[in-house]
């Protein structure tokens, strides 16, 4: 009987704004929709909306099939943005950041696995003679070291014999001279779970990989987890916010991604030069996959490939 | 988050009128939110990325007058904001209202209060909410986001809504007064002590006023009465802008409503009012308690007072609109505090 007090008798489409609203909210909403009615021709959401409401939504609700990946009553759940490295010029007032979900109990080092990044998947090296062997070493595979940074304590990531502690560097440095810095300390990154560490929330903090590609972290919410979140563990550390990148496409088709870029190609207009596979075969080899012309040519991973 | 226009007034709008409906009850809540069709205020075609976030910054902004320092009469009417947002939103599944771990033991003394004062109706709208998972349990109050903002946003509250700010009261307490009074009089007793004259201290010696404690009181609650004739002054001179209509509906109401007041509980926020008692042996001038703002729902204060006098009492809106014209052109300027001839 509470509830009835409150909703209205009649059938009412919630589009449309009464007209003698006396609140002052609907007054304003209403002059906005006007606007909107007159000067675009068609209202619906453009494909980055969608996204970015999909992504928002897509794991509301769900639950996992297998009941031991249930997560339990009282686990909280973070709210991490992370930012991407600084690219483009036009990003330097808002800099662009994906939103990640991340459960107390996870190992920091599931956070660091779902974190993408395009310079992991960098190719090094010159493969302009022999195209066809380029894809073969991305970077994540090569370059394994990686830490996190928080309060003062750097988590490094030691799961496999190739990584190295790419922190000690920087507690040297702070130790050859009295800088400041108290006590920095290097620990395991496997070690640890979110529940272990004392964090402030809205404070910068880093994740570093590569050796010097390095993503700044900031905690935005940390909350108990509720009936009506994602409830299946396995889809953790999950993703709910991505910002949309323009992906730059082949100079020649305008319609396939780049994954060639050349340097100082006498063939080639401008430099650098981006060009999708298939254009850059046919442009530089001929049928015998000759080299035709001079130039210099890298693989390319576009920024915007995880869109 | 980002502030949606309009709203803030809004809200104001409906828990001003519930503050000046002078109780806490739901029916009148809810006729008040009727009235004004308030559960429209999600409506016009907003698309779903959109409505999640404005409604978002609905629940927040209401959220913020459930939490002190807003009075009690507020904090039930944002309650029940609360519950008519929340039932009334679009979006689906629906977004939560976000407590911080803070305020939650606040939250939780207010469901406390709410019980002892039988207020019945208020307490069963909360379990209500809560039977509902209608709540984030978050660390802090609000979500950050990273926007650098084009102005920043003021946090200003709403001067009526507030409890006055007993600064003055939370410095010159009970326990402050009776110290100085002990020190005052071990002061003297040591002045006598060395003094020629025992039962007296030297001319000498007067260095203070002597009853500079019992002054001190006086003022702070010169000061606390003022306090309360300018906040009742403000209301008043809104209240003379009304219309007949809404008088009279009040004057019913009010008798309903002091018949309740009158059965339930007494104020509890005595806390607010830091009554300044002489110590022990300047009982016979105990001072009163004068009664809270006018807006109490749980009706009169009991005063403690030996002396059964009271000072006349500010206007009231039980005593009609007359009173309050009165009151407008009456100037209430800060008391002046007299220079008193020193003692000996």
């Amino acid at each position: 009987s509470i509830d009835m007090l409150m909703s209205s008798e009649k059938e009412e489409d919630p589009d449309v704004i009464p007209e003698d609203s006396s609140l002052l909210t609907l007054r304003i909403r209403k002059k906005g929709l006007e606007r909107r009615e007159e000067t675009i021709i068609v209202d619906r959401a453009c494909r980055q909306e969608t996204l970015a409401y999909e992504m928002e939504s897509h794991a509301i609700g769900k639950r996992p099939d297998n009941l031991t990946d249930l997560i339990e009553e009282g686990e909280l759940l973070l709210t991490l943005n992370i930012f991407y490295p600084v690219i483009f010029q036009k990003h330097k007032d808002h800099k662009p950041y994906q939103t990640v979900l991340v459960l107390g109990s996870q190992k920091l080092t599931e956070l660091r696995d779902s974190i993408s990044c395009v310079s992991d998947l960098q190719i090094g090296g010159e493969f302009s003679s022999q195209p066809d062997q380029a894809p073969e070493h991305i970077s994540k595979d090569l370059y394994k070291s990686a830490f996190f940074y928080f309060e003062g304590i750097f988590y490094n990531d030691k799961r496999y014999p190739e990584c190295r502690d790419l922190s000690r560097t920087i507690i040297e440095w702070s130790e050859s001279h009295d800088r400041g810095y108290e006590n920095l300390q290097s620990v395991k990154m496997e070690d640890y779970v979110f529940n272990d560490l004392s964090l402030k929330i809205g404070f910068p903090y880093l994740y570093c990989h590569q050796g010097n590609c390095e993503h700044i972290i900031i905690i935005t919410d940390i909350r108990l987890i509720h009936h009506d979140d994602c409830l299946d563990r396995n889809l953790y550390p999950l993703l709910i916010k991505k910002h949309w990148l323009c992906t730059r496409k082949c100079f020649v088709c305008k319609m396939y991604t780049a994954r060639w870029v050349t340097n100082r190609d006498s063939l080639a207009p401008v430099d650098p030069c981006f060009f999708c596979d298939v254009c850059f075969r046919m442009l530089h080899y001929d049928a015998e996959g000759k080299k035709l012309g001079e130039f210099l040519a890298y693989p390319y991973v576009d920024p915007g490939i995880f869109n | 988050m980002s502030a949606v226009p309009g709203l803030k007034e809004d809200c104001e709008e409906l828990l001003g009128a519930f503050q000046q409906a002078d109780t806490v009850r739901f029916e009148r809540f809810a006729e008040l939110w009727r009235e004004r069709r308030f559960h429209t205020i999600f409506y016009g075609r907003i698309r779903a990325l959109e409505r999640n976030k404005l409604t978002k910054a609905t629940l927040e902004l209401a959220q913020k007058y459930f939490l002190p320092p807003y009075s009690f009469q507020i904090r039930v009417g944002a309650l029940y904001l609360l519950y008519g947002l929340y039932n009334a939103q679009l979006c689906q599944p629906k977004q939560k209202i976000r407590i911080a771990l803070k305020d939650w033991l606040e939250i939780q003394k207010f469901q406390q209060d709410l019980l002892c004062s039988q207020h019945y109706d208020a307490a069963y709208i909360f379990s209500r909410l809560r039977l509902a998972r209608a709540f984030h349990f978050t660390a802090m109050p609000k979500l950050l986001t990273y926007r650098t903002k084009k102005k920043i946003e003021e946090n200003y509250f709403k001067e009526e809504f507030k409890d006055p700010s007993n600064r003055i009261n939370s410095l010159i307490t009970n326990d402050v007064l009776e110290e100085l009074m002990n020190i005052h009089g071990h002061y003297q007793k040591m002045k006598c002590v060395i003094s020629a004259n025992k039962s007296q201290p030297d001319k000498a010696l007067s260095l203070i006023k002597d009853d500079f404690v019992v002054n001190l009181k006086d003022i702070t609650l010169e000061h606390q009465e003022w306090q309360q004739n300018r906040m009742k002054l403000f209301q008043n001179t809104e209240v003379t802008d009304e219309t007949e209509n809404k008088k009279k509906e009040e004057a019913l109401l009010e008798s309903e409503g002091s018949e309740r007041a009158n059965a339930l509980a007494r104020i509890k926020y005595r806390s607010y009012y830091a009554v300044a008692e002489a110590s022990k042996s300047r009982r016979h001038r105990q001072v009163q308690l004068e009664s809270s703002e006018a807006r109490s729902s749980c009706g009169k204060s009991p005063s403690q007072s030996k002396k059964t006098s009271r000072r006349p009492q500010p206007a009231r809106r039980r005593d009609g609109m007359q009173v309050a014209k009165e009151t407008v052109t009456r100037h209430i300027g800060m008391p002046i505090i007299t220079e008193e001839n020193s003692d000996e």
